[in-house]
């Protein structure tokens, strides 16, 4: 994973996030331009494609389809998007988890035809999704690729990995050739680090 | 204010999309009652987002901003009713005070089915769509005391009404517990009320009790 060189001296004190995707996303939610619209796609829809085939379980086809279904949520729901809330990088990263659950589970087994229940119904989605009101945001992401890049690498990569590649804290165990409660303890060794920051 | 939480690692599963299905409705029912994990989440999710930014471009095939602009006229056009098929489900009003996501998990005639587990103990099973794990409703009476009971696998419980207490505390409304294969507890109900508890279970309960040889564990109990 790639530390932008310099990152660790800026200070992160606005609420108005510089970010210009994030600022793109808002000028779309307002304005429904697809100029914008086609910024963002080519922005993201190839970072969606390479997540998800990181992320395992979908062929390179069928996240295709589906990093085009996200692409169209985008622009459904992009009159809820507040970059005073959120990132586009994270705003789009819950719209992408949710949309792999739901084809996951289409495509997996009948499990998805008796359930009264979608994604959206567990995982908050956006910013937009009641009852999951934000509380006022103690950090943003800059502070959050900041902290990131700061801890250390092992627990970085653990971290990672469970977004990233699909694993299972007993998966990476594995993979590390580690105990799981090193793995553990690298988790959460990493979490309480962010967990502290909140509170600066 | 949710006193019992589920553990940091786990809303980090959660916020990454790699929990079991089952297992993240009863997380998701936790964030209704407790702001501060909402806040975890929220947080977690900027860690997916970090994720999304790092990660490796793969080029998507040249028509797809073509394809999806003809979706997104296609739907404009269309003038569809924003969510057709989510419809505000009718309101169950024994159910009213539950989390959404739960409400949700109950029949459209507003009835679940119980089933008597022990004096103490009416179990419902609720339909997920999935089956690693039983969804149940359980309902302690009042002052009541479940059998002993052992776990084969994870159990997952969250307080939805009422209170119960165990050997290691008294939970209220919201709070999460975890138990591990082989942990034992024995719950009872406060003498106020009856007392709510969403019960998410790995594996067969075994009862260890006494009179737990003779009493199905709670997994066996099926609507119907
Ligand atoms: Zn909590």
């Amino acid at each position: 994973m790639a530390i932008a060189p310099g990152s660790t001296n800026i200070v992160a004190s606005t609420t108005m996030r510089e970010d210009e995707w994030s600022q793109l996303l808002a000028r779309l939610a307002t304005a429904g331009d697809e100029g914008v619209f086609a910024r963002l796609f080519r922005h993201f829809a190839p970072l969606v494609k390479g997540f998800y085939l990181s992320n395992g379980g979908l062929t390179p086809e069928s996240a295709d389809e589906l990093v085009q279904e996200v692409m169209v949520k985008v622009w459904r729901k992009a009159a809820g998007f507040d970059p005073r809330k959120s990132s586009a990088s994270t705003w789009i990263f819950t719209i992408a988890r949710n949309s792999r659950i739901d084809y996951l589970r289409k495509h997996a087994s009948n499990e998805a035809a008796t359930s009264t229940l979608e994604s959206e119904d567990i995982w908050s989605e956006g910013t937009d999704n009641p009852p999951f009101v934000y509380l006022q945001q103690s950090l943003d992401q800059r502070d959050i690729d900041i902290l990131l890049s700061e801890l250390p690498q092992e627990q970085r990569e653990c971290l990672f990995k469970v977004y990233l590649e699909g694993k299972s804290h007993a998966d990476l165990a594995e993979e590390l050739n580690l105990p799981l409660g090193t793995v553990k303890s690298r988790i959460r060794l990493g979490l309480s680090r962010l967990k502290s920051a909140v509170n600066l | 204010m949710a006193r019992y939480h589920p553990e940091d690692e786990l809303l980090l599963e959660y916020a990454a999309g790699r929990t079991d299905w089952a297992v993240s409705i009863c997380v998701a029912a936790h964030l209704h009652f407790c702001p501060s994990c909402r806040e975890q989440v929220a947080k977690f999710n900027r860690i997916g987002g970090h994720c999304l930014e790092q990660a490796d471009k793969v080029d998507v095939p040249e028509d797809a901003l073509n394809s999806v602009m003809a979706m997104i006229r296609t739907e404009s056009r269309g003038e569809k009713a924003p969510n057709p098929t989510k419809a505000a489900p009718a309101v169950k009003p024994a159910f009213q005070q539950l989390p959404p996501v739960i409400q949700k998990l109950i029949p459209d005639s507003g009835k679940v089915r119980w089933s008597f587990v022990t004096p103490a103990l009416k179990a419902a099973r609720l339909e997920t769509g999935q089956d690693k794990y039983e969804v149940c409703f359980h309902r302690i009476k009042k002052g009541g005391t479940v059998a002993e009971h052992d776990h084969n696998g994870r159990e997952l419980t969250l307080v939805l009404q009422g209170r119960f207490s165990d050997e290691n505390g008294t939970y209220s409304v919201g709070d999460f517990l975890m138990k591990q294969p082989g942990e034992t507890h024995r719950p009872t109900a406060t003498l106020d009320q009856d007392c709510l508890c969403l019960s998410v279970q790995e594996a067969p309960v075994k009862l260890t009790g006494l009179v737990g040889r003779v009493i199905n564990p709670f997994l066996r109990v099926r609507p119907g």
